[in-house]
């Protein structure tokens, strides 16, 4: 088949939990593209902890073949993105490999922020897009009101959205025919050189890096010698083929269809998202467009609580890198908590899922320090430091301003709740850009946030404070001055620099008092008495004290109690063992978060 | 043998005895020189106990069942040539004085019949000031037992009330005359840290002990145990958990006002008038070998350089030399005496940090040197888990079997 008119590429978006890996699940099933017994729960989701949240990190590229009412059969690409903010490049790149998209609206939740923000995402995109009311099978599912919230919301007609349930099956087969109709076919020159587009990439132990690809013009064939534009590498593919899910080797990929290539290379930085594939002789010279670098945002230093895991935690995070270009990291040392590494990511959901992978999929026990951004300062000599860490952090004589990056959020609420984050988002220093009613029950508020105030809790916070009710979705919108100073915390009178954090001077104070209040709760007591100070260079703003330990002994010890006795102290000191010795002083891990945990 | 030059630390008092006491010159020898008899009973349970014993009728076929249980055992043990070494004897429980009179006559006398008992014995009974009588202290006296361990733990009747004792403080005080018209050998335990108690209804506590007459006196600070009434009413509120700086303090105090009454102390939670330290407990604390008998009764036994632990007969634990050695050390700085630097010395070729770990010890203001020995300082005392934990730790516990 050398034309597109039979191949249909879409994406399924969605806010979280609205039912999206389901859905894709009651697909496959429907086209007998897993055989049932092997079917499982989110059979997109291939990692334990996509399925245990409820989450997409990876992209997935599932082709099935669907037979149509019109009696003609018909290749599909279904293309599953991630669904969170921290992927909206990856996201991005995914939705440009479509035609189409299937808007995934909770009929019981309604349009939430990450509807808006995928909905506006596959507009921009130019993708048609078919809205989907899932869940219909629940009792509370309010499909006019939900209905209703699409039109107004995201200006999108609802009249013909598909009713579905991803449980019952109910409105799958509603919804094949309807990508049939309404999903155009790529459109592409089958004559033209090849220009393909890598929308995402995994690493294979035995193949080296797999990219899963779009067809844009052309055709990609086995053994070719193709280019890889953003990198300039040339090579020979050594596979092509399409996923069903599994591998299944082909000799041609042509024009408008997706799948995946190998090519041998090793390193996934050469193998970017976002890249373009050409012909090596020949091909194109412009590529396609909406190529970036991925940024980290986030950085956290990550220790082994055991020092002795230090190059073991080196190897896991090269290996983590081969399925996670998108994962950067250099060593990192610190006084209070010896070697590490200052790893940066795309956003707080990713550094918990990559420091959850490391201790599961690794065996690692780490500490990670509270997240920073990456701050631009820049001295007196003109010159401009990017810095990751607190740590870093040059001189305050030395410095002639400091930027930093800035987000805008925007968030979705109930009228009600418009005052509790207006509170919360000036207390974060906030600075309110609009507000639009979307419906009578949704109001849409846009702020400009700094970055380090989100990783905050203000997400915690933002929920917490709305009942629950507010959704949030953000972009980077480029760095800003600030007056921001570096806060020390010591520890019996020694600075650790693990516990640094840089933060705005008006808010020095009242963040430093927080912070030894909540470590003194947090540090147990010890031998000694431990005074906690918070201090901007030398000046001590606040000091609380944890005082020394006076009694600690298992007076009664008899026969029978020897072994007992003997156990509680070895539990004592397994206890002792998760904390991280300081001095003399044992700091439990939560110490190192506790800065993010500071209720205002 | 490895616990012969042990024997000495044990017998100090009394050289010439040593190795002697004896039935029968052809009866086969032992390593265990204590032996620990349990009586899982009580007439109640206290609020805070969470020891191998329940409550039960007094008049339940199950005391006389478990009586013959034990006199099956103790002929099975005199068999075996377990008894032959045996220096002390202790009738723990529970609530030994709540198995009755006559139960307690048959096993004390079925024990006289393997165990050589004379003055050099120690022989201990535990016992409730509301269930020991004049005729069950005078029959256990003349068969032999030398010893009575009172469960006081108060002479406040407020505080013997919210502990869930079944005594007042005047019961108390006339069960320890009672034992003194025949033997001058009482031990008494006091509780410090009770909820409601005062640093001042504490010094009466510890006054009044001491006008009693009594020749030892164990103090110990309440301690919340798991699945115990007292854990539940602390989870829900009814209760406060034990201030331990208060406890401290308490602890501090008895430290002071009980050797200006000629109490020494020898051991963490252990004073005693001189001559009347309780060998049986330093046996537990200097790794000489002890059987036990009965339900949950916990037993010791060392074969060469290696320990086994043993419930009610079952080895439970095996500990190796290394570990071993670490646990005598650990015991012994519960004691006054120490670990002479020597023991510590000749133990660095099986645990090579220990050195290291005492010197650290010195260093954290936990331990002392005097006359050749490491001794807990008062600092020491009161965070015994900082000093016994680091020297446990000197070794790896992982390889204890089970």
């Amino acid at each position: 088949m050398n034309t597109t008119t039979h191949i249909r590429n879409f994406s399924i978006i969605a806010h979280i939990d609205h039912g999206k890996s389901t859905l894709a699940d009651r697909i496959l099933e429907l086209t007998h593209t897993v055989a049932e017994r092997d079917m499982v729960e989110q059979v997109l989701d291939s990692m334990d902890i996509e399925r245990e949240r409820g989450i997409t990190i990876k992209s997935q590229a599932v082709r099935v073949m669907y037979d149509a009412s019109d009696g003609q059969t018909y290749q599909f690409n279904l293309i599953d993105t991630p669904g969170h903010v921290d992927f909206t490049y990856e996201v991005s790149r995914s939705l440009a490999a479509c035609e189409g998209a299937i808007l995934v609206v909770d009929s019981t939740q309604g349009v939430e922020a990450q509807t808006v923000a995928n909905a506006l995402m596959a507009m921009n995109a130019n993708l048609e897009i078919i809205p989907l009311i899932n869940k219909i099978d629940l009792p509370a599912a309010d499909v006019d009101r939900v209905r209703h919230e699409i039109e107004e919301g995201l200006a999108l007609p609802a009249d013909d959205a598909i009713l579905a349930s991803g449980k019952t099956g109910e409105g799958i087969v509603d919804l094949l025919e309807a990508i049939v109709k309404r999903i155009p076919a790529p459109k592409g020159d089958t004559a033209a050189p090849l220009r393909a587009l890598i929308f995402d990439s995994y690493f294979d132990a035995y193949r080296g890096v797999v990219a899963l690809v779009r067809v844009v013009d052309g055709h990609i064939d086995k053994h070719m010698k193709v280019r890889l534009m953003a990198t300039g590498i040339n090579i020979e593919v050594e596979e092509v083929g399409v996923r069903r899910p599994a591998n299944l080797p082909v000799n041609s990929l042509n024009t408008g269809e997706v799948g995946y290539l190998i090519t041998g290379l090793k390193d996934p930085a050469d193998v970017k998202v976002g890249d373009t594939i050409t012909l090596e002789k020949g091909g194109v010279h412009e590529p396609l467009p909406g190529y970036r670098e991925v940024k980290p945002m986030v950085f956290t230093g990550l220790f082994p609580l055991d020092g002795d895991q230090y190059s073991d935690l080196r190897d896991a995070l090269d290996k983590m890198r081969l399925n996670d270009p998108a994962l950067i990291y250099e060593p990192e040392t610190s006084h209070a908590l010896g070697f590490g590494f200052r790893v940066g990511f795309l956003g707080l959901l990713h550094m918990e899922v990559v420091k959850e992978r490391l201790e599961r999929e690794f065996d690692l026990d780490l500490l990670a320090t509270a997240p920073s951004v990456e701050y631009h300062v820049y001295l007196t000599n003109n010159e401009m430091l990017a810095i990751h860490s607190p740590q870093d952090m040059p001189d305050a004589s030395t410095i002639e301003k400091i930027e930093e990056p800035f987000l805008t959020a925007t968030i979705l609420i109930p009228p009600d709740y418009v005052g509790a984050v207006m509170d919360l988002s000036v207390s974060r220093r906030g600075t309110f850009v609009t507000m639009q009613y979307l419906s009578t029950t949704t109001v849409e508020m846009k702020w400009q946030i700094p970055l380090s105030e989100l990783i905050m809790d203000y997400f915690d916070q933002l929920k917490s404070r709305t009942k629950g009710y507010a959704s949030l979705d953000y972009e980077f919108c480029g760095h800003q001055p600030s007056q921001l100073v570096k806060l020390d915390i010591l520890l019996s009178g020694k600075p650790v620099d693990a516990l640094s954090f840089i933060v705005h001077k008006d808010k020095a104070f009242d963040r430093g008092r927080i912070l030894t209040e909540k470590l003194k709760e947090i540090i147990p007591r010890q031998m000694f008495e431990v005074p906690i100070q918070a201090a901007i260079g030398g000046r001590i703003l606040s000091r609380t004290n944890v005082k020394a330990l006076r009694k600690d002994v298992l007076a009664k010890c008899y026969g029978g109690d020897i072994t007992r006795k003997r156990k509680l102290l070895e539990k004592q000191k397994a206890g002792k063992k998760r904390m991280k010795n300081i001095g003399n002083v044992e700091v439990p891990q939560e110490a190192f978060m506790a800065i993010l945990k500071v209720d205002e | 043998m490895t616990c012969d030059s042990r024997h000495i630390d044990l017998v100090e008092n009394h050289d010439q005895q040593s190795g002697s006491s004896w039935v029968g010159t052809d009866a086969p020898r032992s390593d265990y020189r204590g032996l620990y008899i349990h009586i899982p009973f009580c007439s109640r349970r206290c609020i805070y106990c969470d020891f191998t014993t329940r409550a039960i009728a007094s008049d339940s076929p199950e005391l006389d069942e478990y009586r013959d249980h034990l006199i099956r055992e103790i002929r099975k043990a005199t068999r075996e040539g377990l008894l032959g070494s045996i220096e002390t004897i202790y009738i723990g429980g529970g609530t030994p004085s709540y198995f009755g009179h006559g139960r307690l006559v048959d096993l004390v006398y079925t024990l006289s019949l393997s165990i050589n008992l004379n003055d050099n014995s120690e022989f201990t009974l535990e016992a409730n000031p509301e269930s020991l009588t004049s005729a069950m202290m005078r029959d256990l006296y003349s068969l032999g037992v030398n010893r009575f361990s009172l469960g006081v733990q108060s002479f406040v009747d407020s505080e013997l009330r919210w502990l869930g004792r079944g005594h007042d403080s005047r019961q108390a005080r006339d069960a320890i005359t009672m034992i003194r018209e025949r033997c001058d050998n009482v031990a008494i335990d006091l509780i410090c840290g009770i909820p409601k108690q005062t640093i001042r209804s504490w010094q009466q506590s510890i006054e009044s002990a001491v006008e009693t007459g009594v020749t030892h006196i164990s103090v110990y600070p309440l301690t919340v145990e798991e699945d115990t009434p007292l854990s539940a009413m602390i989870a829900s509120g009814e209760a406060r958990p034990p201030d331990n700086d208060l406890q401290a303090e308490m602890m501090q105090i008895a430290a002071e006002i009980l050797p200006s009454k000629g109490f020494a102390r020898y051991e963490v939670a252990s004073y005693a008038q001189p001559g009347y330290q309780c060998r049986h407990n330093i046996s537990y604390w200097s790794g000489i070998p002890y059987l036990g008998l009965g339900k949950g009764a916990a037993g010791m036994r060392n074969l060469g350089d290696n320990r086994e632990r043993l419930l009610a007969g079952q080895v439970v634990e095996r500990l190796a030399p290394a570990q071993s050695r670490a646990e005598d050390l650990m015991l012994g700085m519960r004691m006054s005496r120490g670990v002479s630097i020597e023991d510590v010395r000749s133990a660095q070729s099986l645990i090579p940090s220990i050195e290291s770990v005492f010197a650290e010890l010195v260093t954290l203001g936990l331990t002392k040197v005097l006359d050749g020995r490491y001794q807990p300082t008062a600092r020491g005392w009161l965070l015994g888990n900082e000093l016994y934990g680091r020297i446990w730790a000197s070794v790896d516990s992982d390889g204890i079997q089970v």
